[in-house]
């Protein structure tokens, strides 16, 4: 938890968020078997906005960013995703997919692949831009995470923090108009966690709507507009990050700040 | 407690026992009395084996003779390779005209030309030449086996694969001299760089139908003559009917996997019976009823010759086993790569093609190659419902009148071409895994 304790010194980032609505969640409702995971979730994401997801495991936190993607179905309720509604039609969902990145906890890069191909895969595949330009494209993105120099090397040749880098340089490379982080860090050694909160407080900077599930509470205080606390498949309190540190309302989010402040 | 060490400590030699042969063989087979009893004992047994197979396979030989009855007048004990070695076109090429041998011939060739560029290194594009190995190559090898007619369906065919084995040599060889490939050369001899990505596509489709036109009309001229396929024989008909059954394993494994992993009920549960009918039943029952039960269901006047049956019989059990081999590198593969790459947009069957299935299938080689060496020993059944394939010529060696009984030297010569065969195939998959493997450590 302490990795961008040196960041809150240097106070928030501007807030990018415009009034248009880019992601909405109305009654989003889903289960694993019996079990009931998201409970009559309502949420309005406008485009630039940073929303960092917390909570204990198993709260579901990671179920609903995995929702606006449909890697889950969800039972009831609609999801909105830049003016497409998540139902069975298979094109929308590969639409949405291309137009949301995702970077997960394990990287899942493609171990057969060198790292520049891993970031042109889908440049070159889904969008169809020609091999050069997609090749260019990676570069510079490779650039922007600092390890252009990793390009022809392999997943298994690199370190945690690089391969979680190449990660989010593999989503950016479909020019996404939404960014997910779902625990980016969690898998991290801690001198890795920093390098990797570095690239995305820069990503930030850019006006990418992100919504991050993390435990990092330094950076959340840093890049977040909002924060949203989910315990149990509830979203239990919302609120701008000062007010979410310093004046929680809930009994709920009182206890888990105590935990994880205080260790 | 503390300690600190301030010189280096400087690198010693090595025990002998890790750098001297005969340190090696004091620490292997001489480490403990009861290792030197065995050794020496696994020693007598080696050497007494190997000098009786010595004296009566080769210093008792008989490798000149005109029947047995001369082999036993020469030699009483030793091995009779003189009838071997007389049977040698027919064991290799089974009753295929002797005038006519230069086509089974000029087949390998052809598909070693076609093949080579694959284990060239600068050489592009390689899996189109390997797709147009698996789909072109078998009708010009096919009209060469078995001649006769070309129908239009033959003429188109064979036309396209002439075209394309000379498209792939050049190819081959402009990658390996000037590091280009053939439409880049093209493209570059016609001074056409500057034009736009469709007119360049536009010219080279040109140059390719008229090599296509061209092609045709001289090959229209070309036939050879026709030879049943019951003159088939030999070692020729078991690479026929195994490589067929060998290439169409894969493609037809991976539908079949991909089938019982469907997420569409009819088409799951088809893959299911198919596959699990197929395995649960033995391969010369399948080729029993392929043969004699299949005809039975086809219209009448329906005449499929045993070869095909027996070929599509050897294709459909092959798949079905090839299909558990590739469901199991499927199930290998982490639900996060699935994942992953539908983050990155990718739908269904680029999510298989570019990420899943080249995994699975590097998985799978060994699995794949095994299936492959047992596939090739298999299509000896064939033997049994009348097809003279490899084992068969061997085995009718033994009825010939000159020869008649001799069963050991013809069977003793072919377990070692097939030993030699699926050696190779062993070696070069292990070749073919430490290759791919290369760079990707985890």
């Amino acid at each position: 938890m302490t990795a961008v304790d040196g960041q809150e010194t240097q106070g928030q980032l501007a807030s990018a968020a415009s009034s248009e609505v880019i992601i909405e969640l109305n009654q989003v409702n889903k289960w694993f078997g019996s079990f009931h995971v998201l409970k009559d979730i309502n949420l309005t994401v406008h485009k630039g906005e940073r929303i960092v997801v917390c909570g204990p495991s198993g709260s579901g936190k990671s179920t609903l960013i995995r929702c606006i993607n449909r890697l889950e179905e969800h039972q009831r309720g609609d999801i909105v995703v830049d003016g497409i509604t998540l139902d069975k039609n298979l094109k929308n969902i590969d639409h949405i997919r291309s137009e949301v990145g995702m970077v997960f906890q394990s990287f899942n890069l493609f171990p057969h692949l060198s790292i520049l191909e891993n970031l042109t895969l889908g440049p070159i595949w889904v969008r169809k831009i020609p091999k050069a330009e997609a090749r260019d494209i990676a570069m510079s993105y490779l650039e922007r995470v600092k390890i252009p120099e990793q390009a022809e090397k392999f997943p298994g040749q690199l370190s945690g923090g690089q391969q979680q880098r190449v990660a989010i340089a593999r989503s950016l490379c479909m020019n996404p108009k939404i960014m997910l982080f779902d625990e980016p860090t969690s898998a991290l050694d801690p001198e890795m966690i920093k390098e990797v909160l570095d690239v995305m407080v820069e990503l930030a900077a850019t006006g990418m709507t992100m919504i991050v599930v993390t435990h990092e509470m330094g950076f959340a205080k840093t890049i977040a507009d909002r924060v949203i606390f989910m315990d149990e498949g509830d979203i239990v309190e919302q609120n701008e990050p000062n007010e979410f540190f310093n004046n929680p309302q809930s009994d709920r989010t009182k206890q888990f700040l105590s935990q994880i402040l205080t260790h | 407690m503390s300690m600190v060490k301030h010189e280096k400590t400087a690198p010693r030699d090595a025990p002998l026992s890790e750098t001297t042969f005969i340190g090696w063989l004091q620490k292997n087979l001489f480490s403990s009395w009861i290792n030197t009893i065995l050794t020496i004992i696994s020693i007598y047994i080696i050497y007494s084996v190997s000098k009786s197979l010595l004296i009566w396979g080769v210093l008792d030989a008989v490798w000149v003779a005109e029947n047995r009855r001369e082999c036993f007048a020469i030699s009483k004990h030793g091995a009779c390779w003189a009838g071997v070695l007389i049977w040698f076109d027919n064991i290799f090429y089974g009753r295929f005209p002797r005038d006519q041998i230069w086509r089974v011939n000029l087949g390998g060739l052809l598909l070693v030309l076609w093949m080579a560029p694959l284990w060239l290194p600068r050489v592009k594009d390689k899996i189109f030449i390997g797709l147009s190995t698996v789909f072109l190559y078998p009708f010009l090898a096919g009209y060469l086996f078995a001649g006769g007619d070309k129908g239009i369906f033959m003429q188109v065919m064979t036309t396209g694969a002439i075209v394309c084995l000379i498209g792939n040599t050049v190819h081959s060889i402009l990658g390996m001299t000037s590091g280009r490939s053939l439409p880049e050369y093209l493209i570059a001899v016609l001074g056409k760089e500057k034009a736009s990505d469709g007119n360049q596509r536009n010219t080279l489709l040109a140059i390719l139908a008229v090599a296509y036109v061209v092609v045709y009309a001289l090959q229209m001229g070309w036939t050879v003559m026709a030879v049943p396929w019951s003159k088939w024989g030999g070692m020729h008909l078991t690479l026929v009917i195994s490589g067929i059954g060998i290439t169409s394993a894969l493609p037809g494994g991976i539908i079949l996997a991909l089938g019982r992993r469907s997420r569409l009920p009819v088409i799951r549960v088809l893959s299911v019976s198919f596959i699990e009918i197929f395995r649960s039943v033995p391969l010369i029952t399948v080729l029993f009823m392929a043969t004699t039960m299949f005809p039975l269901f086809m219209p009448e006047g329906f005449v499929l010759n045993k070869l095909v049956q027996v070929i599509i019989a050897v294709c459909l059990f092959s798949a079905c086993y090839m299909a558990e081999t590739v469901r199991a590198g499927l199930q290998a593969i982490p639900k996060g790569q699935y994942e992953a790459a539908h983050t990155i947009g990718l739908g269904y069957w680029g999510m298989m093609a570019f990420v899943v299935m080249p995994q699975a299938l590097k998985h799978m080689i060994p699995n794949i190659v095994g299936s492959f060496i047992g596939l090739l020993k298999d299509t000896t059944l064939v033997s049994i419902i009348g097809l003279f394939d490899l084992l068969g010529m061997l085995r009718a060696i033994s009825q010939d009148i000159p020869w008649r009984g001799l069963h050991h030297e013809p069977l003793i010569f072919g377990a070692a071409l097939f030993f030699v065969i699926c050696f190779a195939m062993s070696k070069y998959s292990r070749h073919l895994e430490v290759k791919l493997s290369a760079g990707e450590k985890h």
